[in-house]
This record gives C-alpha cells, sequence and structure tokens, in this order.
C-alpha cells in the first residue's frame, strides 16, 4: 500500500529503511492472524457495519435532543464552535482530496488524501453491500481466486471468485425462505425516522383499546338494567382494596356472584362463631382438668378439698369495689347529665335550624307559612292584625276606618291649634297607620276623667294596643328603659330620632319625651300641647309594664 | 315601611362576615374507624374493597354529621378523600328502595362529576345503588331515558342538570341532599347563577354540603344564604399543601425556553404518569403540536374538544396508555389518577386556589408527588407570593428530581 504514495518526503535511507522493514513485518502480522483465527477478524466486521446503520438514525435523533438540551448559553456557544471547526475540516479535507498530490496544502500533511479518494470509490460497493445485508467483498492480496463474503445470517464466508454467483443465490434463496419476517422488519427500517416503530405500534394498540371501549360504551347505553361500578371501568389502572372482586357486566351472571359472595361470607361468620365456641369448650375443659389434677394432689398430700371458688374477698378489695363503683356511677350521671344538656341544647338548637328561613329559599312553595311565622310584620300588618282580635266593645268610640282617625286626629288638632295643623296634617297622616290615634287616647281620658278605675282600664287596653302595633325592636327597648329610670329614657328616643329622621331634632323638653314612644315625626303635633302629652305620658308609665312582657315575648320568638 | 328597612339594614350589617373568622366548628367529634361509624354493611363491604381502610381526617370528621342530615361545610387537602366522604355520606342516608333522586351532585367539570358517579357505584357496589352521570356534551335522549329509569343519586354539571329539572325529567321532590365539589368553584361568579337557579328548584330547606380543598373568606360568607347553621370543618391556609407533594420550580428566562427544559424533562415524566397545565386552550394544542413534532408522546385534553375524544383521553390516561397530558385547568381539580405522581405548571396558574389543585393532582391519597413550575424571572414573584400565602416552600429544582418521583 505504501508504494502507492506519491508524496515526496525525503527522508534518511536507514529511515526509510526500517520503516519498511515495519511495515512489512505488520503485513505479515496481519496476514497470520488473518489466516489463523478466520472468522474472528471477520465476524467482528457486519455488526459493525449495522450498528453504524443504526447508529445513524440513532445520533439524528440524538443530536436533535442534544441541540434542545443545551440549555446553558456556554454549552450552546461551545456546539456552535466546534460545529464551525468540523465544517472547516471537512472543508479542508475535500479540498485536499479534490486535487492531486501536487497541492501545496497536502504536503503540509501526512495523510495521503489523493490514495484515500482512491479507496473511497470502492465504498459505494461495500455500502451497497452493507445496505443488502447479504455480502462483504473483501480483496484478497494473496490468491485472488478466493474471496470472502458475508451470508444473510452474518457469517462469513469464503469461495472461490467463480462460484460467488452461485453462493450469493443460495444465500438469497434462504434468506426468502428462512426470515420473512426479518424482511418485513426491514422494509420498516426506513420508516422509522418519520413515524418510530413504537409509536406505530402504540397507536394501533390506543386504537384497539378505544374501539373496545366504544364497543363497551354501546353496549352500556343498550343496557336498560341497571349500571354498575365494573360498566364504567374502562380499563382504569386502579389499585383496589384487598377484597376487591370485579364482578361480572352481565347482570345475572353479577347476580350470581353476588351471591356466592354472600353465601361465603355467611358461611365465614358462622367458621368464625364455630371456632370461637369450640376454643371456648376446650378453654373450659382444660380449665375443668387441671381443677381435678390439683383436687387430686391435695387428696393426696391429706389436705381437704379445696372450695369450689374463693368467694370472700378481703375487706379492702371490697371496699375498693364499692368505691370505684361509686365513683364509675357518678362519673356514668355526670355524663348522662352532660348529654342530657348537651341534647336539650342540641334540641333547641334544632328547633331554631327549623324555623331558620334561607334567602334563597324564599318565595319556594310551603315556605309561606314559615316567613310568616317569622317575618316581621310591618306597623300597617301589625295593626290590622291586632284589630281583627280585639273585641269590638273596646273599640274606640268613632268608626276605626283610618279616614275617620285621621279625621279624628283633624278634630283634634283643630282643638290645639288650627295653623300648625294645617302644616302638619299631612305628616300625620302619613304616620298614622304606624300609630294609633291620640285623640282615641285624648277622648277617654277627657270623657270619663271620673270614672278612675274603669277609664284606666280601658286606658291601658288602649295602651296597649297604642304599643303593641310596635314590633319592632327599637320601640321594646325604649319600653324597657323607660320603666327602669328617666334617665335611660332618653337615649333611645335618642337614637331612634336619629334614625328615623335625622333631620328633625330633638325637642328640647325633657318631659316631651316622657309619654312619645313614636318617631319624632308623630311628636310633633304633641308638642303643640306640652301639658297633655305630660299627663299621657304619665299614665302611660303604668301600662307600659304589662306592655313591656308583651313585647318582650314578642321578641324572645323573634331571636 | 322606614322601620322594615330599617331592621332589614340591620340584618345586613350583622350578616356583614368580612372580618369574621371562620373556625372549625367546636363539636366535631372524630371516629377513628368506619366500622365505629354506624355505615351499614353493605356500604363497609363497599369501603374495603375500594381499598379505604382507615378513614382519613376528613372522613373521620365529616360523615357522621352530614348522613345526621346536618349542612356541612368541609374543607380539606387535595387527594384525601373528599370525595369519598361525601359518597359514603350519601350512600349511608340514602333509602335504595326507593327509586327516585334523593341527592343531586353538582361539579364544576364533565370529568369530574363522571369520577364521582364511578366513586358512588364503586362505594356502594353491594347496595344496588343507581347513579347516573347527568353531564353535557352527551345525548340527550339517553340522559332522559336514564333519569326515567330511576337514580339514587345524580352527579352533574349544573347546565345540563338545570335543564333536566326544567324538562321535569329529574324530579326534584324526593331530593333531600344537595352537594357541591369544588364548592368555592361553583359559587364563584361563573357558577353562582345556575347553582341558584338549580336550587330554586329543591325543596325548601334541602341539605346542603359543600365540599373544597380551598374556600376563601368570602365563599364562606355567602353561605348562610342556602345553608342553616353549617358545621364547618376547615383547615388552616398554612396547613393546606401536603408534605407529600414536593415543589419545584425551574428559572427561565426566556418563554421559548420553557419548551427544551419540557423536553429534558420528559424522561423524567414518563417514570410514571405526568400532568402538565398550561393556562389556555391554545398552548395546549400548541405545546402537544411541538411535543409531537419532536417525537415526544404525549396526549391533551381541554375544554373546545368534543366530549367523546375527551373521554377517550381520560380513559387513556386512566388506564396508563397514555403517560404524559397536557391540558388546561378543567383538569385542575378533583381528577383523581393513582398514578400521576408528576405535575408541570408550564404556566403559573392565574390565581392562588388553582395552584393548590394543580398540585394536588399528584400526590393522591398518602402517595408522593412533585410539582415543577417553570418560572419566567418575572413569574417568580408570584411563585414567592404563592409559597408565603400557603406557609410552604418551593426550592430550585434539583438534578436529581427523578428520584423523587
Amino acid at each position: 500500500m505504501d508504494d502507492r504514495s506519491t508524496k515526496k518526503i525525503t527522508f534518511n535511507k536507514s529511515i526509510l529503511l526500517s520503516l519498511k522493514a515495519e511495515v512489512l513485518k505488520k503485513q505479515e502480522e496481519v496476514l497470520e492472524k488473518k489466516q489463523l483465527p478466520q472468522h474472528r477478524i471477520e465476524n467482528y466486521k457486519p455488526p459493525k457495519v449495522e450498528k453504524q446503520c443504526l447508529d445513524k438514525s440513532k445520533e439524528n435523533q440524538k443530536c436533535f435532543k442534544d441541540s434542545l438540551k443545551a440549555v446553558d448559553t456556554d454549552e450552546l456557544e461551545a456546539c456552535r464552535k466546534s460545529k464551525l471547526a468540523l465544517e472547516k475540516k471537512a472543508e479542508l479535507y475535500e479540498h485536499l482530496s479534490d486535487r492531486t498530490g501536487n497541492s501545496l496544502l497536502a504536503e503540509r500533511f501526512l495523510v495521503d488524501f489523493n490514495g484515500k479518494k482512491q479507496n473511497e470509490s470502492m465504498k459505494p460497493l461495500h455500502k451497497n453491500e452493507c445496505e443488502n445485508d447479504a455480502v462483504t467483498n473483501i480483496d484478497n492480496e494473496d490468491d485472488n481466486e478466493w474471496i470472502e463474503f458475508t451470508d444473510c445470517l452474518g457469517r462469513t464466508r469464503k469461495c472461490l471468485k467463480s462460484d460467488l454467483e452461485l453462493y450469493k443465490k443460495r444465500d438469497k434463496e434462504l434468506l426468502r425462505v428462512i426470515t420473512k419476517g426479518e424482511e418485513d422488519e426491514a422494509t420498516e427500517v426506513p420508516d422509522k425516522p418519520e413515524k418510530p416503530f413504537l409509536v406505530q405500534k402504540t397507536n394501533d394498540y390506543l386504537q384497539s383499546l378505544r374501539e373496545k371501549w366504544e364497543q363497551k360504551e354501546k353496549e352500556l347505553l343498550a343496557k336498560d338494567k341497571d349500571v354498575h361500578y365494573q360498566d364504567l371501568l374502562f380499563d382504569e389502572a386502579r389499585m383496589h382494596g384487598v377484597g376487591y372482586y370485579s364482578f361480572s357486566t352481565d347482570e345475572t351472571e353479577r347476580q350470581k356472584q353476588m351471591d356466592e359472595l354472600m353465601k361465603q361470607r355467611q358461611e365465614t361468620l358462622r367458621a368464625q362463631k364455630e371456632a370461637e365456641e369450640r376454643k371456648k369448650k376446650r378453654d373450659e375443659l382444660l380449665a375443668a382438668r387441671v381443677a381435678a389434677a390439683r383436687a387430686r394432689q391435695r387428696a393426696r398430700a391429706g389436705l381437704p378439698p379445696e372450695e369450689p371458688q374463693k368467694n370472700e374477698k378481703d375487706f379492702t378489695t371490697c371496699l375498693l369495689e364499692f368505691l370505684t363503683q361509686q365513683k364509675n356511677e357518678a362519673d356514668n350521671k355526670a355524663k348522662e347529665e352532660e348529654k342530657r344538656i348537651r341534647e336539650e341544647q342540641e334540641k333547641e338548637r334544632q328547633k331554631l335550624r327549623e324555623a331558620y328561613v334561607r334567602e334563597w329559599d324564599l318565595g319556594k312553595e310551603g315556605m309561606e307559612e314559615k316567613v310568616k311565622k317569622f317575618r316581621e310584620l310591618t306597623q300597617e300588618e301589625y295593626v290590622e292584625q291586632q284589630r281583627s282580635k280585639r273585641i269590638d266593645e273596646f273599640a274606640p268610640p268613632q268608626q276605626c276606618s283610618r279616614k275617620n282617625a285621621s279625621s279624628v286626629f283633624d278634630e283634634k288638632g283643630k282643638m290645639v291649634s288650627s295653623d300648625r295643623n294645617t302644616t302638619i296634617s299631612k305628616t300625620w297622616a302619613d304616620v298614622r297607620p304606624k300609630t294609633p290615634p291620640p285623640p282615641v287616647i285624648e277622648s277617654v281620658e277627657e270623657s270619663p276623667k271620673g270614672l278612675f278605675f274603669t277609664t284606666k282600664k280601658v286606658d291601658v287596653k288602649y295602651k296597649n294596643f297604642v304599643k303593641a302595633p310596635e314590633p319592632n325592636p327599637i320601640v321594646n327597648e325604649v319600653s324597657d328603659d323607660e320603666n327602669s329610670n328617666g334617665e335611660g329614657r332618653q337615649k333611645p328616643n335618642k337614637r331612634k330620632s336619629d334614625v328615623v329622621s335625622k333631620e328633625i331634632p330633638p325637642p328640647p323638653t325633657y318631659d316631651y319625651y316622657g309619654p312619645v314612644t313614636k318617631q319624632s315625626k308623630v311628636k310633633k303635633p304633641f308638642s303643640s300641647d306640652l301639658r297633655e302629652a305630660f299627663t299621657q305620658g304619665a299614665k302611660s308609665l303604668e301600662p307600659k309594664v304589662s306592655n313591656r312582657q308583651l313585647s318582650k315575648n314578642y321578641d324572645f320568638t323573634f331571636d | 315601611m322606614t322601620t322594615s328597612e330599617v331592621s332589614f339594614n340591620r340584618k345586613i350589617i350583622s350578616e356583614d362576615l368580612s372580618n369574621v373568622e371562620f373556625d372549625t366548628s367546636e363539636d366535631v367529634e372524630v371516629i377513628p374507624t368506619f366500622d365505629s361509624m354506624g355505615l351499614r354493611d353493605e356500604l363497609l363491604r363497599g369501603i374495603y374493597t375500594y381499598g379505604f381502610e382507615k378513614p382519613s381526617a376528613i372522613q373521620q370528621r365529616s360523615i357522621q354529621p352530614i348522613v345526621k342530615g346536618r349542612d356541612v361545610i368541609a374543607q380539606a387537602q387535595s387527594g384525601t378523600g373528599k370525595t369519598a366522604t361525601f359518597s359514603i355520606s350519601i350512600l349511608q342516608s340514602l333509602d335504595t328502595t326507593l327509586r327516585e333522586t334523593q341527592v343531586l351532585v353538582l361539579s364544576p367539570t364533565r370529568e369530574l362529576a363522571t369520577q364521582i358517579q364511578k366513586v358512588i357505584l364503586a362505594l356502594g357496589d353491594f347496595m344496588n345503588v343507581q347513579c347516573h352521570a347527568c353531564i353535557g356534551g352527551t345525548n340527550l335522549g339517553e340522559d332522559i331515558r336514564k333519569l326515567d329509569y330511576g337514580q339514587h343519586v345524580v352527579s352533574g354539571t349544573p347546565g345540563r342538570v338545570f335543564d333536566m329539572i326544567r324538562r321535569r325529567v329529574l324530579r326534584t321532590r324526593s331530593i333531600k341532599m344537595l352537594v357541591l365539589d369544588e364548592a368555592d368553584e361553583m359559587l364563584n361568579k361563573g357558577f353562582k347563577e345556575q347553582i341558584y337557579d338549580v336550587y330554586r328548584y329543591l325543596p325548601p330547606a334541602t341539605q346542603v354540603v359543600l365540599i373544597s380543598a380551598t374556600l376563601p373568606h368570602e365563599i364562606l360568607e355567602m353561605t348562610s344564604k342556602f345553608m342553616t347553621d353549617p358545621i364547618r370543618i376547615l383547615v388552616k391556609r398554612d396547613e393546606l399543601t401536603l408534605e407529600g407533594i414536593k415543589q419545584f420550580f425551574v428559572a427561565v428566562e426566556r418563554e421559548e425556553w420553557k419548551f427544551d427544559t419540557l423536553c429534558d424533562l420528559y424522561d423524567t415524566l414518563t417514570i410514571t404518569q405526568a400532568v402538565i397545565f398550561c393556562n389556555t386552550k391554545r398552548k395546549v394544542d400548541w405545546l402537544t403540536q411541538k411535543m409531537q413534532e419532536a417525537n415526544f408522546t404525549v396526549s391533551s385534553m381541554h375544554g373546545d374538544m368534543p366530549q367523546k375524544e375527551r373521554d377517550n383521553i381520560m380513559k387513556e390516561f386512566r388506564s396508563g396508555q397514555s403517560r404524559v397530558l397536557i391540558t388546561t385547568d378543567v383538569w385542575a381539580r378533583g381528577i383523581d389518577v393513582q398514578q400521576v405522581s408528576l405535575v408541570i405548571n408550564y404556566d403559573l396558574p392565574n390565581n392562588r386556589e388553582l395552584y393548590i389543585h394543580r398540585i394536588g393532582r399528584s400526590g393522591r391519597f398518602g402517595r408522593k408527588g412533585v410539582a415543577i413550575n417553570f418560572v419566567k424571572s418575572d413569574d417568580i414573584r408570584i411563585l414567592r407570593d404563592i409559597e408565603q400565602y400557603y406557609s410552604t416552600q418551593i426550592d430550585e429544582m434539583p438534578m436529581n428530581v427523578a428520584d423523587l418521583i
């Protein structure tokens, strides 16, 4: 091979000679090795070639993955650089191998590119063989008649050149007959890059699974009977308990299995019970035998027979038992008491819960009653309700209709001061439904002044009637305070005036507050006659005791 | 008039609960075993065969009051058996001889409604319970037929359920319990109206059960409108993240690098099963396509897909055939696939609650889980906020993340 070198390198003769000798020695070695373990050397070749083929695709993938992996900027940069360098090198080599050896550049390298090029011309053939996966041709320098080739099974064989065609033919037949499956694979290999074999296979599998599920679902839809867990499982990979049993999706079969399970369970229970009984019996027997043995021993020793059981316990244990018993009893009692209290509380809470009306439930069927029971009535509604309950005898002398009442007031207003009435009448009329007509009280008070007790009673009634229509808690608080003392009276009124109508400042006179428990708007007409208001207020103090109680009850249910 | 108005206002004021701190009710009993809960035999058998052995904290506390008929607000960490909690309670309080809808369970997504149906059927396998998933995107006629057949429990999404009620196919007169799973989502702006619509058709004072891993204050505030003196079982927010779910972040400078990072992580993803969350459907589509182009096997799911396709994807994922799922927040709440051990937030979630729900797709019922957040530099602030809000720890992702799965 070295003879072919076209490069002129100036050397010492001795160096050249020794080199030649070395080369010859090596050649001889190679030959020797080739002849002795012939197949071993060549055996390595086919897999190597195959690997190369595979590696290429793998490398491609790896390259892609690697490029993806290059997260680090430095790494990326390094990659780029090395690639550039490699490209440069490739270019250079190309250039060198393109030209004949006289290139100036070529002299700088020890590699004989020209020779390389010549060698490469043989490579396509080699490659072809690799792809065919059948034959490898190797030139043998020494005996040209013999040729080596690799058969379809990867074995290296040697034959005469003239016989090669025959062997090849045989080999092809062998390939066709024996390895049809491999052929399939071979055809699929080129497919690999666009769709990996594994993906293809899993896709097919998934498709079949989907079809299976579809089928199952259709069955499920068609099923006119009960649907069970097993029908919906669809190959779910789920860990179940140890006792899990996958029932049949067929209803009758499932029932059978279920019955069987039940039967087995019953059997298990029975067996458990039996075993326990047996054990108990055995223990008893054992105890009896031990007792008998002991009795015999005692008899042999001349002792009197043992009493069947030691019934007497000593005093301390008795006491202890007694005490613990007592303690337990006390504990139990306390616990029971606690439980009872809790239960009672729970009951109360339950009642409250039952009475509670959810906002989203309002307006639902059957809710009206519950709401009625609970809702705060408006003033008007309450007055109407109270009126309907009122005994006619106690009705005010004038007719009870609203118009009349207002007219009564008008009368009263005229009596007090006509000029005020004109300005205020409207407000009063507005307020009126909420507040009972004061003139009614007035008339009662005025006309039968002599009949102290009776009038008072009537008065009380009226007062009740007057106060009661105010179910809202504000008024109730007021009545409470009024009762307790005069100081307290001021507060609620103040607050009320704040709440209801801020534009009207609270009147300055203290007395003024007493009788009037209504909104400050109401107060206006009264302000015209302070004296009257005062007397009325003074009287109203007493009846309010009962009034308060009533309202308190009322409140209670509300909360 | 004025007085009533005043008192009304006063009521409103007295119900202004924005400053009230809600706590777990005092008289909540803890029952340590299923056996001592007084459940019916068939139900117990169902519970054990499904794989539950010992009740979780929430199950120990909530089942009893629900069975007793009380209104209950139950909160518990993700994957600690909330669905089973109300399912067991429902099954215990059912009268299976009465072939009418007695319980209505509403949930925000169709997949979740279907899952709940499955759980109820599994736990009630020995009780012969009938439970129907009444969800949108399915055949109306089939729905009607199934409901006519007589269902003890209906688990559905609000839209279809309301439709069925209005058509008088779903009769409400025997309904004695309404369960809102993922209650905070259901009472949020998007769903509240629909819930109200459904509620208006229920008998007054129907028992209501609210369940969720996250119950923001404003949700608790409004419960008095449709619940009566509810028993609350709540979890402080600093105890809301699970120890078993390790949380990490990967800082990327640019959005494009998220994709490269994901590709690098792919081998880790497929160790068991993984869910990747994006914030929009479009992004899900985009990412899926890009991953597939790069020869990675992934499946995807979002609300714009036809229901059939969604079902198939769910089945594939549940059966373990697909191992990486790219999805939107449609998958964030409630979905239970035991093998999921890795969640990736390709985009950070839009609110704190969603974060809890998303990472809760892994680490189911005591299993280990890992959550990895992809954060751009300006996202780190949000992540720190989440970390602080839940008093949890989100470290930078270590090299050996695969060992943690």
